[in-house]
């Protein structure tokens, strides 16, 4: 068979090396190599990435615009607009406790896409930042981050997801060694690494004795085999990992009764746990802001679904504010990036029922602390947010941003088996938010 | 009360008179006329939402008209026709003195009170060029006080500074309307122009009355212009304008039409007065027909003569006949080939039964989810509405329903229940007959737990109706009974289901034939390389042809070398050259005409002409100075770089003075000793069946003495095993991987395809030979969404989906990669893209071309200067590919291919052909192959999914094997029982013929496997006697979606029936909290339910969540747990003594008995208390059911309360299910305990 792959021999290359500058370099991440630029690192350790599933609206968030009407259909924000710490940078009056502390924080306002017909497939589209091939699975940004720096600490996993577990949020080609541990309730360790309901220390130790047994004798009979001594090597592993030590991070009352409250509810005690898990030393944390408790269709807010859509707002900013203080007051915020994203945006105009449906031509997307030259906010849109005026940003480059802070060439390839693929679809980290490059 | 037979009142005949259209005279023929048939004489442009290939008005209703004349839905917003004016002075326009008719036939869907919707009109069309007011002439329906009024419209010339503005405007209406919607109606108006008491309107062929109510009449000419003619809407389209129903045969003339010919044209047969349907019963059970595709879910089928519509003609779904009148879903519906096929809805779906009621007042109970009524006798004695209500998420959690008797089962969700009664003077037998409506067009034929009940004058409680002349107790509706009787009617319609499939798939059976002649004439005349004569590894040919190669291996060459380094080179530096160099340089492909697989070839490197190492030397060897590059363009393999580690192995090794020690690893040769019977049992179940052997199944096997002395013990259990019809349950799981089944519960993305798992578990079930299963799954017939194999051909979110179905394909079935070639040829594999997407036209059946986004420019991936780029588009974007087959070289020789198939047109079929044709020997090694590697732990040609690099290790084995295959029906069963009885597959699995490259794979063993996730929970589950019960696996148990939004898995009973989860919202009330429990143990162990890819070989690596998910996870706390009533709690209570409690335990997950330490162990835990372990009946407290919770579907999911309900269901599942209250819990405690430890031992998760 004959095919034609590489046949230079290392003469070859030298003797085309010098010639190398003159070839057509037509693809985008060729130019970026040429330019010999190094691209902005920053050493941010850990990222809690919050979650609003179902599609914020940037015109009622971190983007607001004239008010506008519902009943009478006029298009315009739902609420007022207030100032921030950052002068000229305004967000809605129900983000009160993050605009003080918007100068640590930058609302990316030019994020767009063009999935907004199904949650499900904008949701990939914000987890992977990836056009949906057929032939790649591509992994989750969290995946990406476990896969290339691994836990902060020994005996932490290095991708916690608090919130329901799905595709999107997986591992893709990099395998379960680059998956998620996963929980949906605070009051308990992820699933499958802590104790079933009602086995008491006692119980434990008697079934771990027993067990001791069993896996003795399976270690015999299985002599020599290095599968077996692998997989009993993992037991070994798991019955560490569900023991006390690492499960104590899960014990929220060990934290001060007024911290807690200021967290507030199962969002903020989420976020708080989040904290306790960077300081165990776990890489990436997503943690979803959906309960549905408060107006029942979450972030999606169709319809009637906008009436309570104030009450996700305060819960957010308090939550996100508390959790920026106290990472703050644990000098952890500049190694610390909080992200937040969502599937999309929402448009200016009101639905039939005051509600709104989705945008993806612009929306936001938040990103604090991580010791990034904040801005309050990045990136224009029109009057209406709904057309990018300056600064537009690319999933693939906001993906690229989270990348360069945690020191990941966002150019660098993985590979899914001989496949090159680029860690982000191209991406630019915006250079802004790194003191690199002027504008 | 004299109770009547039906047909005693169905002999009543209604004489239908077919009348002649006349066509008289010349006004009667139209100058244009469309029938919405195939094709228009007269061609119209359409926009928007039509959806032609409706019925339209047909016989029996109409009999004049054709059985299958069709119609065209207009959805309204703008949907029409458009006709273009041929200009000035043509046939459509009118001036003063022409006389016009206009006539449709019309079906309204909906209209808007005042609203005045456009069936046919010239002008007005909203062009910018022409003038508003421009009407020529129109007809439109008009809405006023309820009825549809006929409607003529133009416009004359417009006077300047005339009051009002609209005074121009022309409009007569009808007096009355149509009052009855959805029904086929006639309309037609005449008029001649500048004689306003010309105006005529009819409705159904009766004249109408009407007025000139706007503009008055006039003699004024109309407008007239080369505007266009417009069919269903006007006005730019305008949503009011805009007609929502079906049209047929709309028609324009010039001239007046008469009363006469109008009432001609409109001739409705009369339907017959509300009756029972004429339908035979068979005694002693209840006959249930299906009659398809009635015209609404709304309204019943008007019989319009009664022997046409007896439900029972429908033969493609034939009758099923049950037992009493409970009806948990509808048969499975099979196309011609016993493909699994959506049910053709709304279903009208009869029960009939002659049934026994007592004298005195009888309560008859109907639970049916649409449109039902039920006759007893000539009197409908219960009604139900029809499906409907909003699915937008917003609904309400409604208050449970309560029982209409305190302790009944509740009814379903989304189902309604209606009572009736009927008092009896005396005991009567008479003939019950339950008419429901299934499913419509916007909703999933699924029925909901439909049932009738009946409370007799000497019961208190509803029990199931049950025909009579059967000799059987009743059948309260309490949960009891209704579970267990739901469970065994599943099990009826299964096998029902399996005779009407088999029955209609026979209709292949002789072409399979034929063509399995055609394969085994093919064997005969190319014989497979002959069974080594060698008979001291037994006589097994398998094992014969094993030995021989292993025979063959001269160990004696092993004699001088340093075992030591010999040890080195096998374990760290082989390992790293077949990893990362053999791919691209190894036996069968030489790039740069170098090769990595001796040291001879590597001292003598590749084209360039210098060594690639210099023995003792490596700063001097270009091997290591290409691996150790930092140089993107120079670097080795370029993929990624080597780690440190085996750079530094290599470096070594070359230091060393790089012996390559041609062998062997001595352990390798090693024939392995034969295993014992519990290990053989166990292993031999898990590769059938896919669990472990019951505790009673375990216990026969072994102790049976008699049995043992029989030679055949083994080869008898192996062929009860492969009759076993967990067979199907087994390897479905393998082809859902293998073939990227990859379904979602809601809206199809990421991907994703129909569930056709079902037509591979049938196929499975009916044991269709290889060759037949892939021919059938490539046709992709059947139901896209509900089973067929037609689902593989979606791929959702996807701009080539055939070519992904290529993809998939080719990997499956020809061991070829061509996933490189959806963008760009191979860089690895000899593959082209044209290859792919000849294979996407042959399915496609057309020409393809390959989108623009599934191409890359050349140099993407290679950012590197220097070297040349790995990857080369050799097609273009929009060039068409033809539907060719392109893999020639794969026949061993040319045949004529089209002999084969069925249909030598359809590229489809084939495509099929050329993939199972005998002369492609390949199918057959491919298919061999991977039963190989499943039963024994690596292929003889490795990755079994890819066979462009690998040699086989034992390509005369291989081939005779796939020769037998060819020679035997194409029957995987064949092939699996031959490996099982071989005497390899019964040695200890110590081999690591996987790791080993071909030449050194002998086979003396098989490897080590691990459970495979599906066997992980489906031998949990059979191991502990508990059933798995979990959430039904669909987001809209109401079934009020259709299936292209949403679809029900059902509730899985075996691993592979579940799905991905797809909680994408996030929303706890879209979560499947017990289903959950299950997926977090299937994914641990390496299943996915989003099969994006096809996958052949799944991670086994281990992770740390395995042995956590087991330790600690919901479904083995299920499992394990000594619950009430479970079968560990019995077990635990009828124990004789602690021995052989723990033998059961022992036996039920690891099938052996303890040894003695482990029994003493164990004892020791149990002994405790054990005498006393039985509380007294005093002591027991009941366990009392938890508070019903409310119900939860997509229509209300977005309510708070079924946030609540799903995360207090959460709550409970992981509480599981409550204890056993006969046992002492201190002492039940430790049982489970010891039930644990047994389960969380490595061994259960190994095949032994």
């Amino acid at each position: 068979m004959n095919r034609n792959r590489s046949h230079w021999s290392r003469r070859d290359v030298l003797a085309t090396a010098a010639g190398a500058a003159l070839l057509p370099l037509t693809s985008r991440g060729s130019e970026i190599e040429s330019e010999a630029k190094p691209f902005p690192r920053a050493k941010v350790e850990h990222v809690i990435s919050i979650w609003l599933g179902g599609g914020m609206g940037q015109i009622d968030t971190f983007d607001p615009k004239r008010k506008g009407d519902p009943k009478a259909k006029v298009a315009g924000s739902y609420y007022d607009a207030i100032d921030t710490a950052v002068p000229g940078v305004q967000v809605c009056q129900h983000l009160k406790k993050l605009a003080p502390m918007m100068d640590r924080v930058t609302a990316v306002r030019t994020v767009n896409h063009d999935v907004i017909d199904e949650h499900a497939a904008a949701t990939n589209r914000m987890h992977t930042g990836r056009v949906v091939t057929g032939t790649v699975v591509y992994p989750s940004l969290g995946s990406v981050i476990a896969n290339q720096l691994g836990a902060a600490q020994e005996g932490a996993p290095p991708y916690v997801l608090i919130g329901y577990p799905n595709v999107t949020r997986g591992p893709g080609f990099l395998g379960a060694s680059s998956g998620y541990l996963y929980l949906t309730d605070t009051g308990r360790g992820p699933s499958g690494l802590s104790h079933p309901q009602g086995i008491t220390a006692d119980r434990q130790s008697r079934r771990e004795s027993m067990l001791t047994t069993m896996r003795s004798f399976a270690r015999d009979r299985f002599a020599g085999d290095s599968k077996v001594n692998d997989y009993d090597a993992a037991v070994e592993q798991s019955l560490s990992l569900s023991g006390p030590d690492f499960n104590r991070v899960f014990n929220l009352d060990d934290e001060p009764s007024d911290l807690r409250n200021q967290y507030g509810g199962e969002f903020g005690q989420r976020c708080l746990l989040s904290r306790r898990l960077i300081e165990r030393g776990v890489r990436f944390i997503e943690v979803s802001h959906n309960l549905n408790f408060l107006n029942g269709t979450g972030w999606d807010v169709h319809n009637a679904g906008i009436e309570k859509q104030h009450d996700l707002i305060t819960e957010l900013d308090s939550a996100m504010a508390t959790l920026m203080i106290d990472l703050e007051a644990k000098s952890m915020l500049d190694k610390t990036l909080i992200v937040i994203t969502s599937e999309f945006g929402r448009p200016p105009e009101f639905d039939g029922g005051g509600g709104r449906g989705h945008q993806g031509s612009a929306f936001s997307c938040v990103l604090a602390g991580g010791g990034l030259n904040h801005c309050g906010a990045y990136g224009e849109t029109d009057e209406w947010s709904k057309k990018i005026v300056s600064d537009p940003v690319s999933v693939p480059d906001f993906f690229a941003t989270i990348h360069a802070s945690m020191g990941i060439d966002p150019a660098k390839y993985l590979y899914d088996g001989d496949r090159p693929v680029p860690i982000t679809d191209n991406g630019i980290p915006i250079a802004k938010l790194f003191g690199w490059g002027t504008d | 009360m004299n109770m009547r037979t039906l047909f005693a009142a169905a002999g009543l005949a209604i004489c239908i008179v077919s009348m002649n259209v006349s066509l008289a005279d010349d006004r009667s023929s139209p100058i244009a006329r469309w029938d919405f048939g195939k094709e228009e004489t007269t061609p119209l442009n359409p926009h928007g939402a039509l959806v032609r290939d409706q019925p339209g008005p047909r016989p029996p209703e109409f009999p004049d008209f054709n059985a299958s004349n069709n119609s065209v839905k207009f959805g309204g917003r703008g949907a029409r026709f458009t006709f273009a004016d041929p200009g000035d002075e043509s046939e459509f326009d009118f001036k003063n003195g022409d006389e016009i008719s206009l006539e449709a036939w019309v079906k309204v869907d909906t209209i808007g009170e005042g609203e005045s919707v456009y069936l046919i009109g010239k002008g007005r069309t909203g062009d910018d060029e022409k003038a508003k007011d421009n009407q020529n002439w129109a007809m439109r329906l008009r809405k006023i006080g309820g009825k549809v009024r006929v409607n003529f419209l133009f416009a004359s010339k417009r006077v300047q500074g005339q009051q009002p503005a609209d005074a121009h405007w022309h409009r007569w209406t009808s007096n009355e309307g149509m009052v009855d919607m959805k029904r086929w109606h006639n309309v037609a108006v005449s008029y001649r122009f500048g004689d306003p008491d010309s105006i005529r309107g009819w409705i159904d062929g009766e004249v109408q009355v009407g007025n000139w109510d706007m503009g008055g009449k006039t003699t004024e000419a109309p407008v007239v212009d080369n505007d266009a003619v417009w069919i269903g809407s006007s006005m730019g389209g305008s949503d009011g304008a805009s007609f929502r129903g079906w049209i047929d045969s709309v028609a324009i003339y010039r001239g007046m039409l008469d009363d006469k010919t109008v009432s001609s044209r409109f001739n409705r047969a009369e339907p017959l007065p509300e009756s029972a349907p004429p339908i035979n019963a068979r005694p002693g059970t209840v006959r249930v027909t299906f009659e398809e595709r009635v015209a609404s879910h709304q309204v019943w089928p008007e019989y319009y003569s009664k022997p046409e519509v007896n439900p029972s003609l429908n033969p493609d779904a034939p009758d099923w006949f049950t037992s009493q009148f409970l009806f948990p879903r509808l048969p499975y519906r099979y196309d011609a080939w016993g493909i699994r096929e959506s049910w053709g809805t709304p279903v009208l779906m009869t029960a009939v039964a002659d049934v026994t009621l007592p004298a005195g007042k009888n309560q008859f109970m109907v639970r049916a989810r649409g449109l039902s009524r039920l006759w007893v006798g000539d009197n409908v004695v219960v009604r139900t509405k029809a499906i409907g209500g909003s699915t937008d998420g917003h609904q309400p959690v409604d208050p449970l329903p309560v029982p209409p008797v305190p302790g009944m089962r509740i009814v379903a969700y989304g189902v309604n229940e209606q009572i009736g009664e009927l008092v009896l003077k005396e005991i009567t037998t008479t003939r019950v007959i339950l008419e429901t409506i299934v499913g419509g067009a916007a909703y999933r034929a699924e029925p909901g737990e439909l049932m009738v009940g009946i409370k007799t004058p000497t019961s208190d409680m509803f029990s199931l109706l049950q025909p009579a002349g059967v000799d059987q107790s009743p059948l309260p509706i309490t949960d009891e009974v209704i579970v267990d009787r739901i469970a065994q009617i599943e099990q009826a319609l299964l096998q029902f289901g399996d005779r009407v499939r088999q029955a209609k798939a026979s209709s292949q059976d002789e072409y399979w034939a034929r063509r399995h002649q055609f394969a085994e004439q093919w064997v005969a005349d190319h014989p497979a390389p002959l069974v080594p004569s060698n008979d001291s590894a037994g006589k097994h040919p398998i094992d014969r042809f094993v030995y021989d190669k292993i025979s063959r291996v001269d160990s004696s060459t092993n004699a001088d070398r340093d075992p030591i380094a010999s040890r080195n080179f096998q374990d760290g530096v082989l390992p790293i050259l077949q990893k990362h160099c053999i791919r691209c340089h190894g036996d069968k492909d030489e790039e740069g005409g170098f090769k990595v697989t001796s040291r001879e070839s590597l001292v003598a490197g590749g084209d360039s002409g210098e060594p690639a190492i210099k023995p003792g030397d490596p700063h001097s060897s270009v091997l290591l100075a290409r691996i150790g590059s930092d140089d993107e363009g120079e670097r080795m393999p370029p993929s990624a770089k080597l780690t440190d580690k085996e750079i530094e192995t290599l470096t070594q090794w070359v230091s060393a003075g790089a012996n390559w020690p041609t062998t062997i690893d001595t352990e390798a040769l090693v024939i392995a000793p034969l295993v014992d019977d519990s290990t053989f049992l166990r292993r031999a179940y898990l590769d059938t069946v896919g669990v472990a052997p019951s505790e009673t199944e375990a216990r026969q096997f072994l102790d049976d003495k008699r049995a043992d002395k029989r030679a055949d013990k083994r080869a008898l259990l192996i062929d009860q095993l492969l009759s076993d019809s967990r067979w199907a349950d087994h390897w479905v799981s393998y082809w859902q991987d293998v073939l990227a089944e990859n379904p979602n519960l809601l809206k199809p993305s990421l991907s994703n395809t129909g569930p056709f798992r079902w037509f591979l578990y049938e196929t499975l079930r009916d044991n269709r030979p290889l060759d037949r299963m892939a021919t059938e799954l490539i046709m992709m017939r059947g139901s896209e969404r509900e089973g067929g194999s037609a689902g593989f051909g979606m791929a959702a979110d996807n701009d080539a989906p055939m070519a992904t179905r290529g993809i998939v394909l080719a990997s499956a079935f020809l061991g070829t990669q061509l996933q490189c070639a959806r963008c760009h040829d191979s860089p690895y594999q000899s593959t082209k893209q044209r290859d792919l997407f000849s294979i996407a036209a042959m399915m496609t059946r057309s020409d393809v071309t390959v989108p623009v986004t599934s191409s890359v420019s050349p140099g993407f991936f290679e950012k590197n200067a220097g070297r040349e780029s790995l990857i080369k588009v050799t097609l273009k974007p929009g060039e068409p590919v033809t539907p060719t087959w392109p893999f020639a070289s794969f026949h061993k020789e040319p045949i004529a291919i089209s002999d084969l198939v069925q249909d030598s047109s359809d590229s489809r079929e084939l495509l099929a052909a050329n993939i199972t044709a005998p002369a492609n020997e390949r199918f057959a090694m491919v298919m061999v192959n991977r039963l190989w590697k499943r039963l024994i732990g690596a292929g003889f040609v490795e990755p079994a999914d890819d066979w462009e690099t690998g040699l086989a290790s034992h390509p005369e084995l291989l081939q005779w094997l796939a020769s037998d295959l060819m020679a035997n029906r194409y029957d995987a069963k064949h092939i699996v029982g031959l490996i099982m009885n071989s005497q390899l597959y019964q040695r200890q699995a110590v081999g690591k013929n996987l790791s080993a490259e071909p030449s050194q794979r002998y086979f003396a063993a098989p490897d080590r496997r691990r459970l495979t996730a599906e066997q992980v929970v489906d031998s949990m589950i059979a191991a502990s006697g508990k059933p798995l019960i979990v959430d039904e696996l669909s987001f809209d148990p109401e079934a009020k979606r259709p299936p292209k939004t949403m679809i029900s898995l059902g509730s899985p009973t075996r691993g592979w029936m579940f799905a991905t989860l797809s909680n994408e919202r996030d929303r706890p009330s879209l979560a499947f909290p017990r289903a959950t429990a299950v997926t977090d143990v299937l994914e641990a162990f390496g299943w996915t339910g989003s099969r994006q890819n096809a996958l052949t070989d799944r991670e086994t690596e281990p992770n740390v969540l395995q042995p956590g998910t087991i330790a600690n996870g919901v479904f083995t706390s299920w499992m394990t747990s000594v619950s009430n009533e479970s079968e560990l709690a019995n077990l635990a209570v009828n124990a004789k003594n602690e021995d052989s409690l723990v033998e059961s335990i022992f036996l039920r997950f690891l099938s052996r008995l303890p040894n003695d330490s482990e029994a003493d162990e164990f004892k020791a835990v149990l002994d405790d208390g054990f005498d006393s372990r039985i509380r007294s009946p005093g002591e027991v407290i009941p366990v009392v059911d938890p508070t019903p919770l409310g119900r939860v579907s997509w229509s209300n999911h977005l309510s708070e309360e079924a946030n609540r309900i799903k995360i207090e269901m959460e709550r409970r599942a992981r509480d599981g299910d409550p204890a056993d209250p006969r046992l002492n819990p201190d002492w039940r405690m430790r049982f489970e305990d010891v039930v644990w430890s047994v389960v969380n031992s490595p061994e259960f998760v190994w095949v032994p």
